[in-house]
C-alpha cells in the first residue's frame, strides 16, 4: 500500500519512485555509456572524411548511428531498467516511423523514377 | 418500457452541482464530458444546417440559391465541422470521457488537468475555425484541403489560413486527450480489470487513443508544410519549384485513413455495449472482437493509398494497398457477425436506444460493401470524386458512426443528468432519421454511377440528375426534422424529464452500479472486478445466467453492498485550475496574431502560454502534504508512473512527427533544384555542437542520479551544465543558420532548404523546450520540499531531454553524414 496525494492533477503513489530508482545505474555507467557514445561519433566523422569508406559508407553509418540510439535509450533513458510496457510504448512509435519513412521513401522513388 | 429494478440507494453529491467557476475551472471527466456534449450538440447543428443549405442549392439545375464560392465554404466547412468538431469529440470527448473511467472504476483520468486543456483548447480551435464567419472568409477548399489549391497563389483570401490554424490547434487537443486516455486504461483500471475484462467500449477507446497517438502527427506536419508555404513563401506543395502536391495528399491520407477508424471504433463500442444490455445475453465473441479491434487498428495505417489511386502510384503499390484495404473488410466482418450473434435468441428490449444500434448494423454494413468496392482500383478509379463516394462515406459515418451515437445517447442519458429521455419522441425521430438518412444517400450511389461529380456547385438541366436531387433535397429537410426531434427532447428530458434510476436497463458494466447522475468521485469504495461485465456479475453472480429469469420474474437483483456504501472518509480529487482555459486562449491569441499578421499579438501569445505552462507546475506548493491511502491506483498499473507512461507514450508518437519531416527531407533533397544544396553544410562545426548535446545527456543523467541520493547541490549543478550544454547547441545551430543565410540558403530558396531549415529547426524547437523544461526544475529545486521524493521531476525532464538527444544522432547521421548521399 502506498501513499498518493494530489499534485498537478496526478495521482501519483510515491512507493513506486524509491523502487524504480533502485534498479537505475550508477555514474559510473554513465560515464563508460557516454565514452562509448564520443568515441561512435568520432567514428561517424571519421567514416565521412575518408574517401576509401565511401562505397560502404551508408551501412557504416546507419549501423553507428543505431548503436548510439540504442545506447542513449537503453541506459540514459533506462529502457533496460524500466518495465517492458514503456519500452513498448516507445518500440511502437518507433516501428510506425519506420514504415512510414520507408514507404514514403519507396513511393516517391516511384514517382522521382517515373516522371516522364 | 420493462419493469426497472429498484434504485440504488446512493444519496450523494451529483457532480453537476457548482457555480459557473466551477464549469470554467472544472477537471472532473465528467463536467470535461458535458462540456464536450454541450459544444459538439452546438456544432452539429451549424453542421447541419450547412448541409441543408447544400442539398437547397443542389434542388434544381443552373440554381443560385447560393454562390459557388458560399457554396464552396459550406461543403468544407460542414465536413470539417462534422469530422473534427462532432463525430470524433462527440464520441472521444464526450462519451470516451464521461464513461471509459466510470467503466474502469477509476475517479477520474490519468492527467485531469490535461483533459480540461483539451478541451478548452478543443473549443478555441473550433471559435478559430469558424472566425472566417466575420469576414464572409470561411475556409473553401475541402476538408482535405487538397494541395496546391490550398496555396496562397490559387486561394490569396484569409477563408484557409483560419482552417491551417483552427486544425493545428484542434490536432494540439485530440493529441492530448489521445494521450490521457491511453494512459488512464494502461495504468488506472480497478483492482482484477484484466485486459479482457474491459468493457468493449473502452477496448474501443484504448485503440483509437492509440491511432490518434500515431495518426495525428503526419496531419501535423502536412498543416505545417502548408502554414509555412501560406506565411512563408516556402513550396512544400508547388510543382514549379520541384516539389509535388502529392507529398499533401500521402501526409493527409496517412492521418485521414485512421481518422476513419477513429470516428468507428468507438461507435463499435457503443454497439457493442447496447447490444448485449438490451439482448441480456453476453457479447458474443468478446476475444475475437478485441483482437479484430487490433486488426482493424493495425491494417487501418497501411491503406491510407486506396484514397490516391487516381494519381498513380504505380501498380505494385496500387496492389499493396488494394489489398490491405480488402483484407480489413475481415475483421470488420467478425464484428458485424459477433453482433448479429449476440442479438440472436436475446430476450430483446425494444428501446429507441436497440432500434439505432440495430439500424447501424444495417447502414455500416451498406456503407462497409461499397467501401470494398473502392478497394479495387480499377473501380476506384471510375468512382473517384463522384456522388457514389459522397453516399459510401455517409453510410460510413452517418450510418455507422452516428446511429451508433444516437443508439449511445439514449443509452447513456439517464446516467449522464439522471432523466429519462421519452422513448416515444425517441421513436418518432427514430423513423424520421431512417427515412430521411436512406433518402438522402442511398440515390447518391446512383447519381454517382452516372457521372455526377461530387463537390460541384450546379449542373446542367438536361443531365437527368435533377428529379433524384430533388428526393434527396426533401428527405435531408426529413433527416433535419429528426435531429429538430432530438433536440427537443434533450431539452424537455432535462427540464422536466422522468427521473431515472441508477440502473435503468439492467446494466451490465460499472457505470450502472453508481448513481444517475453520479457523484463527482464515482465511486464511494473502488470496485473490485471478478469478472467480465463487472456489475452484472455483482448484481446475479459470476456466471450471471440467473439474471434473465430474475429479470423477467420481476425480482430485483441484491445490489452489492460495496456499491451501496456512502463514503465514510473524506475522498481527495483533483482540484481546479483556471490554467487549462488560459492555455487555450495562448494559443488562440498566437494563432490570431498569426493570421492577421500581427507579431505582437503573436509574441504576446507565446508569453502568455509559457508563463501559463510555467505557473501550472508550481500550481500545487502543498505537495507531499494531504495524502490519504488507495489502494485502487496500485491495481492493474503493474508499478508504471502515470507521468512515465504518459511521457513514454508521447514520445512514442514524436517519433512519427519526425519520421514525417525527415521522410520529406529524404524525399525533396534528391528534387531539389539550384542553390547550395547539401555541400553547404558543416561537419566541423555541427560535430562540435552534436559533442555538447551528448554531453549534455551524460549530465543530465548524473543530475537524476545524484538527486536520486538527495545532493540537491550536486543536482543543481549537473542540471546546470545539462541547461548551458543545451544552450551552446542552441547557439551553434543560431550561427550555422546565420551563416547559411549569409551563404544564400534560406527557407525561400528551393527545396533543400525549406525541408532542411524544418526538420533541423523543429528538432531545435524541442531542444529550446527542453531548455525551458529544465530550468523550470532547476529553479523548482530550490524549494525546501524538493527533495528526493522528487527524482522523477528530473527523470521526466530527462526523459525528454535525451530524446531530443536521440533524434539529432538521426539528424546528424542522415542529413549531415550522409549529405552527398542521394535522396529517395
Amino acid at each position: 500500500m502506498s501513499e498518493v496525494t494530489q499534485t498537478a492533477g496526478v495521482l501519483e503513489p510515491h512507493g513506486r519512485v524509491a523502487e524504480a530508482e533502485a534498479h537505475h545505474p550508477g555514474a559510473v555507467i554513465y560515464v563508460i555509456v557516454a565514452a562509448f557514445l564520443a568515441v561512435l561519433t568520432a567514428m561517424e566523422i571519421t567514416v565521412f572524411y575518408v574517401p576509401a569508406l565511401k562505397a560502404v559508407v551508408v551501412p557504416v553509418l546507419l549501423v553507428l548511428a543505431a548503436a548510439k540510439f540504442a545506447l542513449i535509450a537503453l541506459f540514459f533513458m533506462h529502457l533496460k531498467y524500466d518495465s517492458w510496457v514503456l519500452s513498448a510504448f516507445f518500440l511502437f512509435g518507433l516501428l510506425i516511423a519506420f514504415v512510414l519513412l520507408f514507404a514514403m521513401m519507396m513511393l516517391f522513388a516511384y514517382l522521382t523514377h517515373h516522371r516522364d | 418500457m420493462a419493469a426497472q429494478p429498484k434504485a440504488l440507494p446512493l444519496e450523494v453529491p451529483s457532480y453537476l452541482e457548482g457555480g459557473l467557476l466551477g464549469w470554467l475551472t472544472t477537471v472532473d471527466h465528467k463536467r470535461v464530458a458535458v462540456l464536450y456534449a454541450i459544444s459538439t450538440l452546438l456544432f452539429m447543428a451549424i453542421g447541419g444546417i450547412e448541409a441543408m443549405l447544400l442539398r437547397l442549392q443542389l434542388w434544381s439545375p443552373e440554381n443560385h440559391f447560393i454562390s459557388a464560392s458560399l457554396y464552396n465554404q459550406l461543403f468544407t466547412m460542414h465536413g470539417t465541422t462534422m469530422i473534427f468538431l462532432v463525430v470524433m469529440p462527440m464520441e472521444v470527448g464526450f462519451f470516451g470521457n464521461f464513461f471509459m473511467p466510470i467503466q474502469i472504476g477509476a475517479r477520474d483520468v490519468a492527467f485531469p488537468r490535461l483533459n480540461a486543456m483539451s478541451f478548452w483548447i478543443f473549443l478555441a480551435g473550433a471559435i478559430f475555425l469558424h472566425l472566417g464567419w466575420l469576414w464572409g472568409l470561411l475556409p473553401n477548399a475541402g476538408w482535405f484541403g487538397y494541395a496546391n489549391l490550398t496555396e496562397r497563389y490559387f486561394s490569396p483570401g484569409l477563408n484557409l489560413d483560419f482552417w491551417v490554424v483552427g486544425l493545428l490547434i484542434l490536432g494540439v487537443s485530440t493529441l492530448m486527450g489521445g494521450l490521457n486516455f491511453f494512459v488512464t486504461i494502461i495504468a488506472m483500471r480497478a483492482k482484477g480489470m484484466s485486459y479482457l475484462r474491459m468493457p468493449m467500449f473502452t477496448w474501443m477507446i484504448l485503440v483509437t487513443s492509440i491511432l490518434i497517438l500515431i495518426a495525428f502527427p503526419p496531419l501535423t506536419v502536412g498543416l505545417v508544410f502548408l502554414l509555412l508555404d501560406r506565411f512563408f513563401d516556402t513550396h512544400f506543395y508547388v510543382s514549379l519549384f520541384g516539389a509535388t502536391p502529392i507529398l499533401w495528399q500521402h501526409l493527409f491520407w496517412l492521418f485521414g485513413h485512421p481518422e476513419v477508424y477513429i470516428m468507428i471504433l468507438p461507435a463499435f463500442g457503443f454497439i457493442s455495449e447496447i447490444l448485449p444490455v438490451y439482448a441480456r445475453k453476453p457479447l458474443f465473441g468478446y476475444p475475437m472482437m478485441v483482437y479484430a479491434t487490433i486488426m482493424i487498428a493495425f491494417l487501418s495505417y497501411g491503406v491510407w493509398g486506396h484514397h490516391m489511386f487516381a494519381t498513380g502510384m504505380g501498380p505494385v503499390a496500387d496492389s499493396a494497398f488494394a489489398i490491405t484495404s480488402m483484407l480489413i473488410a475481415i475483421p470488420t466482418g467478425i464484428k458485424i457477425f459477433s453482433w448479429l450473434a449476440t442479438v440472436w435468441g436475446g430476450s430483446l428490449r425494444m428501446t429507441t436506444s436497440l432500434y439505432f444500434a440495430l439500424a447501424m448494423l444495417l447502414e455500416f454494413t451498406i456503407g462497409g460493401l461499397s467501401g470494398v468496392m473502392f478497394a479495387a482500383a480499377p473501380v476506384d478509379l471510375q468512382q473517384t470524386d463522384t456522388y457514389f463516394v459522397v453516399a459510401h462515406f455517409h453510410y460510413v459515418l452517418f450510418g455507422g458512426s452516428m446511429f451508433a451515437i444516437l443508439a449511445a445517447l439514449y443509452y447513456w442519458w439517464p446516467k449522464i443528468t439522471g432523466r429519462m429521455l421519452s422513448e416515444r419522441l425517441g421513436k418518432i425521430e427514430f423513423w424520421f432519421t431512417i427515412i430521411g438518412f436512406n433518402g438522402t444517400f442511398l440515390p447518391m450511389h446512383f447519381l454517382g454511377m452516372w457521372g455526377m461529380p461530387r463537390r460541384i456547385y450546379t449542373y446542367g438541366a438536361g443531365l437527368g440528375w435533377t428529379h433524384l436531387n430533388q428526393f434527396e433535397t426533401v428527405c435531408a429537410f426529413i433527416l433535419g426534422l429528426s435531429f429538430l426531434i432530438l433536440y427537443y427532447n434533450l431539452i424537455m428530458s432535462t427540464l422536466i424529464g422522468e427521473k431515472a434510476t441508477a440502473d435503468p436497463w439492467d446494466g451490465r458494466s460499472l457505470e450502472w452500479s453508481i448513481a444517475s447522475p453520479p457523484p463527482a468521485y464515482n465511486f464511494a469504495h473502488s470496485p473490485v472486478v471478478r469478472s467480465r461485465d463487472a456489475f452484472w456479475a455483482m448484481k446475479y453472480g459470476r456466471a450471471g445466467s440467473r439474471g434473465v429469469a430474475m429479470f423477467m420474474a420481476g425480482q430485483i437483483p441484491a445490489v452489492p453492498e460495496s456499491q451501496q456504501a456512502i463514503p465514510t472518509e473524506p475522498i481527495h480529487m483533483p482540484a481546479p485550475s483556471i490554467y487549462p482555459v488560459l492555455i487555450a486562449l495562448s494559443l488562440m491569441m498566437m494563432g490570431s496574431g498569426l493570421v492577421i499578421g500581427e507579431w505582437r499579438i503573436i509574441i504576446i501569445g507565446v508569453a502568455a502560454l509559457i508563463a501559463s505552462v510555467v505557473a501550472m507546475a508550481f500550481e500545487y506548493p502543498t505537495y507531499g502534504q494531504d495524502t490519504h491511502e488507495i489502494e485502487e491506483a496500485e491495481a492493474s498499473s503493474g508499478g508504471i508512473d502515470l507521468r512515465k507512461a504518459g511521457l513514454w507514450a508521447f514520445l512514442g508518437s514524436e517519433c512519427v512527427f519526425f519520421a514525417s519531416l525527415i521522410a520529406t527531407y529524404v524525399v525533396y533533397k534528391s528534387r531539389n533544384i539550384g542553390g547550395p544544396g547539401a555541400g553547404i553544410l558543416e561537419i566541423p562545426l555541427t560535430s562540435i555542437s552534436t559533442f555538447a548535446l551528448l554531453m549534455s545527456s551524460l549530465a543530465m543523467v548524473l543530475a537524476l542520479n545524484a538527486i536520486q541520493r538527495n545532493k540537491k547541490n550536486l543536482m543543481r549543478l549537473w542540471l546546470g551544465i545539462t541547461i548551458m550544454l543545451g544552450l551552446v547547441f542552441l547557439g551553434v545551430e543560431a550561427y550555422e543558420f546565420a551563416h547559411f543565410y549569409r551563404e544564400g540558403l534560406s527557407m525561400q530558396t528551393d527545396l533543400f532548404g525549406q525541408s532542411f531549415f524544418t526538420l533541423v529547426g523543429f528538432h531545435g524547437f524541442h531542444v529550446s523546450i527542453g531548455v525551458l523544461w529544465l530550468t523550470t526544475v532547476w529553479f523548482a529545486s530550490f524549494s525546501d520540499k524538493f527533495d528526493k521524493s522528487r527524482a522523477l521531476s528530473v527523470e521526466l525532464g530527462g526523459l525528454y531531454w535525451h530524446f531530443v538527444d536521440i533524434v539529432w544522432v538521426i539528424i546528424f547521421t542522415l542529413v549531415y553524414l550522409m549529405q552527398q548521399v542521394k535522396g529517395a
